[in-house]
């Protein structure tokens, strides 16, 4: 039997017209040192939207807001019809149904050591999303076949290798069925073999219309992929546009310096 | 050399089997009851001493540090000689195993608390991205990485409760060091008996400890031990025939 090829994409009730998340006005701060500082950002239902910058700039921060990982101190953010933070107060009433619709990629992977691969993409699907065993292991199997690990599925993390945990951490992201995804660094941990694999499936993803912020210094695969890019700076949104006017022809000097940096390192 | 051994062993043990065998029942007895109750509160003292708040921290971190700067037998000797004189009598069983729990549950609330901290703050933000809740993430994925690494302390913790219980032989707890006392003071043979006894309690000590040392072994190594873990990983093997067939 040939697993049956799985819709995780597109929400139908969704157009394109209407962003997929809506970011305004959003602050944040660690211990008075200022991380956001008023950003501004939808992103369109089906686009993949890269974020760059330096190290400390605000990035990771500001996706981690997306699906509340952070609470910001000001600002809205609205996923889809559905407002989930504004002005200082989390207004979503149910967080894990957020979290089903907003999955996470982490830098790190941090799949579950005690756990096969295929319990790791097994694990929320039952205690979260209440889906019955049998479903969510045959989910989980058919999510492994399609990072291309069936044959790891019965591995444990610390037998893989990176490349291949972090696209078990992408199936299990996939397993709740969101219609977002958030990467953040993906392939920073990766030697260049590993990074090719996660980018391989990363590219998939775009191509089939989930839609993506990923959290990135692989400028030429941002490029690529990306539909809008943008840099952050300071906690601040300095330049953004499509993924050749800010990579090859950024208006601003602080964009072009990081640009150049990152392209003469890959 | 065999006149010496026959010299040593003159007591008539198949007199005293069922004082060994009852001794022997008592002192499982204590040993489980305390334990379970030992690391039950020590559970409990370690989540509190996890807590952000200071006033849950500070009560859990004196408990921990009051019990185990104090003697396992000034506590039985509180608990059974010095309650009655404030109005609490409680039976040699009940004093035993509440001792007991007090003093290893501050051993044990150490060990969880390192073991729930060891375990990677990533854990817990990756559960949490997917949707589980505080409970859920500390049932599926904070504590079971935490029984891995809180393991060996608590095997260790446990084989010293075994031999602790001989403390109870001082409020006679009718466990097996109790026994032994009766049957030396009955055959005035103290170097055969105690030699005896300690052979029994190393028969159950040495072989329990190597239990848990290969137990130990088989949950770091991943072996599956629940019935739910088989079945499901079963159910995987399963799935992945067909899609291969």
């Amino acid at each position: 039997m040939m697993p049956e090829k799985i819709h995780i994409v597109t929400n139908p009730t969704q157009t394109a017209a209407r962003p997929a998340i809506r970011i305004s006005g959003l602050r944040k701060s660690f211990d008075g040192r200022v991380v956001l500082d008023g950003v501004d950002l939808d992103v369109p239902t089906g686009k993949i939207v890269s974020i760059i910058g330096q190290s400390g700039g605000g990035k990771t921060t500001l996706m981690r807001c997306v699906n509340l990982l952070e609470q910001p101190e000001h600002g809205t953010i609205a996923i889809g019809d559905e407002e989930i933070f504004n002005q200082g107060k989390v207004v979503c009433r149910d967080l894990a149904r957020l979290r089903q619709r907003v999955g996470m990629v982490f830098q790190r992977f941090n799949l579950f050591p005690h756990l096969t691969a295929v319990e790791n993409v097994v694990l929320a699907q039952m205690h979260a999303a209440s889906i019955s065993e049998s479903e969510a292991v045959k989910r989980a199997v058919q999510l492994l076949t399609r990072v291309g690990l069936a044959k790891r599925a019965m591995a444990y993390p610390e037998q893989m290798s990176g490349g291949e945990q972090q696209r078990v951490a992408i199936a299990r992201a996939l397993a709740l069925g969101p219609t977002i995804l958030l990467f953040d660094e993906p392939t920073s941990a990766l030697d260049p073999e590993s990074t090719g694999e996660v980018l391989r499936v990363m590219r998939e993803l775009a191509t089939d219309g989930m839609t993506m912020i990923i959290v990135t210094h692989e400028l030429p695969f941002a490029k690529e992929v990306s539909d809008w890019v943008v840099f952050i700076d300071s906690g601040k949104i300095v330049e953004q546009g499509t993924a050749v006017d800010v990579l090859e022809r950024p208006k601003e000097p602080r964009t072009a310096a990081y640009a150049a940096r990152y392209a003469s390192l890959a | 050399m065999f006149t010496a051994m026959s010299n040593l062993f003159q007591v008539p043990w198949n007199d005293y089997v069922g004082n060994i065998a009852e001794g022997l029942a008592r002192t499982l007895g204590y040993t489980i009851a305390s334990f379970i109750g030992a690391s039950i509160l020590g559970l409990l003292i370690a989540l509190m001493r996890l807590n952000r708040s200071t006033l849950v921290r500070v009560p859990a971190a004196f408990y921990t540090e009051l019990f185990k700067n104090v003697p396992l037998l000034a506590i039985i000797f509180l608990t059974y000689f010095g309650l009655p004189s404030v109005g609490i009598r409680l039976q040699v069983f009940e004093a035993g195993v509440l001792s007991l729990v007090l003093f290893y549950a501050a051993y044990l609330s150490e060990i969880f608390r390192a073991a729930i901290s060891g375990v990677h703050r990533g854990q817990q933000e990756a559960s949490q991205a997917l949707g589980l809740g505080r409970g859920k993430t500390f049932t599926h994925v904070v504590l079971p990485q935490a029984v891995r690494l809180a393991l060996p302390g608590t095997n260790t913790m446990f084989v010293d409760l075994i031999k602790s219980t001989s403390l109870l032989v001082t409020i006679s707890a009718a466990e097996l060091m109790t026994n032994a006392q009766l049957i030396a003071s009955e055959t005035f043979r103290s170097l055969e008996v105690y030699l005896v006894i300690s052979a029994v309690y190393f028969a159950i000590c040495y072989p329990l400890s190597q239990s848990l040392l290969l137990l130990e072994r088989k949950i770091q190594a991943g072996v599956p031990l629940s019935f739910t873990r088989r079945r499901r990983l079963r159910l995987a093997a399963t799935f992945l025939a067909e899609g291969r067939g």
